[in-house]
């Protein structure tokens, strides 16, 4: 979500803080995953002062059947600061969905959206992250 | 539109589509994905995502974040307490529903261990002796052991004995009436502390047909009445008054004697 491991550790510490604070005063809300929701918000908040990437057409591919090696070649951070340079709700939707901890229901309840703009946001996800790594690191030709 | 609407959500549904087996756990995603499992496209989708999400496992956790997750628990659950459990609302109600049915249980059944055959009876009649007023009953002026025989000529009741411990106190009055269950009720007012005397059937066996009897004296209270009753022959006998059992006492205790 954030793509800087200091700022994450900052924003997963004082969640958790609150969240213990609260759960000493027997004021833990009832819902579920509002844990992650709130960790999420924290997220937002840290990056609104950042320097906000441009705001400009990003390219789109469809889905190679050979980006399965493409991905192989990224480094790990390199695609954590891919996903975090995305504007919200697409880097929410990418993070807990590659997260693969949560189902797209609950991924619907902790980024508060619908399945339509979910989809969206995945769909144009995998498209960029395509055209991206085309551009990374493009395919050998076949021979 | 209908059909529209549903390729559309289906579409939307893939696109969403988890790239573990494991989670599918909602039944339109299942349909969604059932459907589309072998198209090149959703292969593609799917390998391209398992791509990601085990690239996304490599990215580096902080060292201080990861001790988090460590296999220790988090948090400690809070101590279980009696202290706690009996102020939890459910289990507090609960205690005091079932106090209150133990309450209830309690009463019937001490009301139930001084009951005795024709105590329903004897209870209804207090109610009578609380209702009734001299003016209802035939002027009668003599002693009450006396009225056996009126009871016998004039009602044709067999064994209508007035007990002797009451047989010499002076009646004001006296009639015979029926219950709602249309047994014939003797009814004796005497002057002595306004008391009265009431003969009628004992209970009996609903098979046999035999009197179920009782030995000695019962006593049995109704909304400040008392009544003392015993059974001889196949009728019961009641002497009520207002107060309590101390005031029926002398008189049995008497006859004891």
């Amino acid at each position: 979500m954030l793509g800087d491991s200091r700022k994450a550790q900052e924003v997963f510490h004082t969640t958790l803080r609150e969240a213990a604070q609260r759960a000493a005063q027997g004021e833990l809300p009832k819902e579920p995953f509002w844990l992650f929701r709130d960790a999420r918000w924290r997220c937002l908040e840290a990056t609104k002062t950042d320097i906000q990437p441009e705001s400009r057409e990003i390219d789109e591919h469809e889905v190679d059947p050979g980006a399965a090696s493409q991905i192989e070649q990224l480094d790990p951070a390199q695609l954590a600061v891919w996903i975090s340079s995305a504007p919200d709700p697409q880097r929410t939707a990418l993070a807990l969905f590659y997260l693969d901890e949560f189902d797209y229901t609950e991924i619907l309840d902790i980024a508060e959206l619908k399945l339509s703009a979910l989809s969206r946001c995945l769909a144009k996800g995998r498209r960029q992250l395509q055209a991206w790594l085309d551009a990374k690191h493009p395919e050998q030709p076949k021979l | 539109m209908k059909t529209l609407r549903l390729l559309r959500r289906r579409r939307a549904l893939l696109n969403c589509a988890p790239f573990s087996h494991d989670q599918l756990a909602d039944r339109s995603m299942r349909s969604a994905v059932s459907r589309a499992d072998s198209s090149d496209e959703f292969v593609n989708q799917r390998n391209f995502d398992r791509a990601v999400a085990a690239l996304v496992c490599l990215v580096p956790i902080p060292a201080e974040s990861a001790e988090w997750f460590s296999e220790q628990d988090l948090v400690v659950g809070s101590k279980w307490t009696w202290k706690k459990m009996v102020w939890n609302p459910a289990v507090l109600a609960i205690s005091i529903a079932v106090v209150v049915i133990a309450g209830v249980f309690v009463f019937q059944l001490l009301g139930r261990l001084n009951d005795f055959p024709g105590s329903a009876t004897a209870r209804k009649l207090l109610a009578v002796a609380a209702s009734t007023r001299p003016v209802m009953l035939d002027p009668v002026s003599t002693e009450a052991g006396t009225l056996s025989d009126l009871f016998f000529m004039k009602h044709g009741l067999e064994h209508y004995d007035v007990p002797s411990e009451f047989a010499d106190f002076r009646t004001i009055g006296c009639r015979v009436f029926d219950d709602e269950e249309s047994r014939r009720i003797a009814q004796i007012w005497l002057g002595e502390k306004r008391m009265q005397l009431f003969l009628f059937p004992a209970d009996r066996n609903m098979k046999t047909g035999a009197v179920l009897h009782f030995p000695g004296w019962r006593y049995i209270h109704q909304e400040g009445w008392v009544g003392a009753v015993t059974e001889r022959s196949g009728v019961c006998f009641m002497a009520a008054l207002r107060g309590g059992e101390k005031d029926l006492e002398p008189y049995i205790t008497k006859s004891k004697e």
